[in-house]
């Protein structure tokens, strides 16, 4: 049996809580009827298995603890952007006051000492709170770092910044299994890829963001990752990646299929606008599919998301101006009933070929 | 196997942030190593933030760099296009413009390239001269048309517009962009006067009087904001306006632009 990890192990104590929940029922109703000695091995095996986890990953061993739990995340989350605000704020407070050798030799101190410490935290915090909220703290000091070295030493802003600080969020990502390191570092590589996608068609790269087709690279990339490395040890990394992967792909879409005149292409607005709309359809319904058929469940939702939203753009372009308004939102409410039905057969039909489900 | 691997991830993250530091430092380094143009600034050229001292959220200082684009013949364009940054220009700093369609031509979003600012030089005077000019002819309306308000009113803008070219607007122009630092360098010799630095271009098109014509605007300049150093920042405290001489600078900095075209404080002076 190989050594599992924080989020294996809480799956397995849910997996202990309702299997015990179920034999309750079973021997209630006369199905099965264990002896004494078997529900005494099978609850001391199960004991000390909640124990052990509990000891080691901070798990949480009942509904309760759960509950507590998701206060604990939201709690950490917000400290952790509390905290990383406040080291901002206390460096523009007082390093007017130093010459720049102690300018750079605290930002320098402030990031090395917060990486150390996040290092040393996620050591002794089994429960992986606090290292998050050091996690942060470490990020917000390097990104602190490299953008006051800029503005002490007049430097030019330079898009190379981005892939640094998409390196030190994914080594801090995979070394303290932390998605919200692995969003910001997806974050940087994403503005890094588009950047440089623009800059190689001519754009200076501070104006990447005027033509959103810079952005696709960035998404085939992020979206293929994951298929070439296998994230088994790093729970819901692949799905972060997928889900970064389709916003990247499709908000840009988005953005094209309205304002045609932001693309690359040589062509008319209004037929550039055309051609997005149409890809707009296909990827979002190529997704649902690809997603149904994978079992990612964040790849349906995007794409059924991002389907409804392309299709309310597109009624809202048809019929906003012609129609009284009680129209148009009856429309809306039927068009949604008919995409419910059409779901539905789909759900049915996904069960009978993928024989009762994904995963 | 689990302490080795703690200790690698120290040791990349450690690497990792120590190589960009070192990166950074030697650019800067390698920057100031040898200056490509000094000029002599003061809050006409660099314009501290209002009332900086009284916002204790930041403790440090940055000034403004202000410029002015030359003017067109026929009127003001201070801060339109300048006159210069004709559709040959744009076409010269590799701008693809298609004949006959301004729309495509201007399609095209903004450029790095680098430009050429100059310091009290020949696009001051000229600017000097036009305004000069506008306020002689004005009076000269002003004579025909005794006691009309119009042209008192004129008369009165064009000389306010004068003086604050004279005493307080910024003695820098934006004169010229172009691609190679060293054909700028050839043309612009003078560093104390012409600084070469980097920003952007972009085409759009105008629309006067039924014609259509392309020209290019400038976007930004990279480094705008420059900072003041700790042992700068006793020159920048107000002093009363009483202990001032009339005409003199309040601050007066040395300002370098390096090998990168970045810009630093070398020294100050402060009001006499």
């Amino acid at each position: 049996m190989t050594t599992p990890n924080r989020t294996e192990a809480q799956q397995h104590a849910d997996d202990i809580l309702v299997f015990r929940r179920e034999l309750a029922r079973l021997e209630q109703d006369g199905v099965l009827a264990l002896t004494e000695l078997q529900r005494q091995a099978l609850a001391a095996h199960h004991d000390a298995l909640l124990a052990q986890y509990a000891q080691t990953f901070d798990i949480d061993r009942d509904q309760r603890g759960k509950q507590l739990s998701l206060g604990m995340r939201i709690v950490s989350s917000l400290g952790a952007l509390a905290l990383a605000a406040s080291v901002f704020f206390l460096f523009y407070q007082f390093w007017g006051w130093f010459t720049p050798g102690a300018q750079v030799a605290l930002l320098l101190t402030a990031a090395l000492g917060s990486f150390g410490a996040t290092i040393w935290v996620q050591h002794k915090d089994a429960s992986g709170y606090f290292t998050k909220l050091t996690a942060m703290i470490a990020f917000a000091c390097f990104a602190l770092n490299l953008t006051m070295l800029g503005q002490i030493f007049n430097i030019t802003p330079s898009d190379t910044v981005f892939i640094v600080l998409a390196a030190y969020a994914l080594l801090l990502a995979y070394a303290c299994h932390l998605r919200q390191m692995l969003a910001a570092g997806l974050l940087c590589v994403t503005a890094f890829l588009s950047a440089r996608t623009g800059v190689f068609c001519g754009l200076y790269w501070l104006n990447f963001g005027e033509r959103p087709e810079n952005f696709f690279p960035a998404a085939v990339l992020l979206f293929t990752i994951p298929l070439l490395i296998r994230h088994d040890r790093f729970a819901r990394f692949d799905a972060t990646y997928r889900t970064f992967a389709l916003l990247t792909l499709f908000l840009p879409m988005l953005v094209l299929a309205n304002w045609g005149s932001l693309s690359y292409l040589p062509l008319d607005r209004s037929l550039v606008q055309g051609i997005y709309q149409v890809l707009g359809f296909a990827f979002s319904a190529g997704f649902i599919w690809l997603g149904a058929r994978r079992g990612w469940n964040e790849v349906i939702n995007a794409g059924f998301t991002f389907f409804v939203i392309f299709l309310y753009t597109k009624f809202f372009g048809w019929w906003w101006d012609v129609m009284p308004k009680y129209l148009f939102f009856l429309l809306l409410g039927l068009s949604a009933l008919l995409l419910l039905m059409v779901l539905k057969r789909l759900r049915a039909a996904a069960l009978t070929l993928f024989g009762g489900g994904s995963q | 196997m689990i302490a080795w691997s703690r200790m690698k991830t120290l040791l990349t993250g450690c690497a990792l942030i120590l190589a960009a530091n070192a990166v950074a430092l030697l650019g800067v380094a390698h920057n100031r190593s040898d200056a490509d143009s000094s000029l002599r600034l003061n809050q006409r050229e660099l314009r501290a933030p209002y009332a900086w001292r009284a916002t204790s959220e930041n403790s440090g200082i940055s000034l403004t760099l202000h410029w002015q684009m030359p003017m067109a013949k026929e009127g003001d364009t201070r801060y339109g296009n300048p006159a210069w940054l004709d559709e040959t220009k744009l076409a010269a700093l590799g701008f693809r413009l298609p004949a006959q369609d301004g729309a495509a031509a201007a399609k095209q979003r903004s450029k790095a390239v680098l430009l050429v600012l100059e310091l009290d030089g020949p696009a001051r005077e000229l600017a000097l001269q036009r305004l000069r000019q506008r306020k002689t002819n004005e009076e000269a309306l002003l004579a025909a048309n005794p006691g009309k308000k119009e042209f008192e009113n004129r008369a009165k803008l064009a000389q306010n517009r004068l003086a604050q070219e004279e005493n307080g607007n910024s003695r820098l122009y934006l004169i010229d962009a172009g691609l190679d630092h060293g054909t700028l360098r050839t043309q612009y010799p003078d560093r104390a006067r012409y600084a070469i630095i980097r920003g952007t271009v972009r085409p759009s098109v105008v629309k006067r009087d039924n014609d259509e014509r392309l020209i290019g605007t400038v976007g930004s300049l990279s480094s705008r904001q420059i900072n003041v150093p700790r042992e700068f920042q006793h020159v920048l405290s107000k002093r009363p306006e009483a202990e001032r001489q009339p005409g003199n600078p309040q601050y007066q900095f040395e300002v370098a632009f390096g090998q990168r075209l970045e810009p630093w404080i070398v020294s100050a002076m402060a009001s006499p």
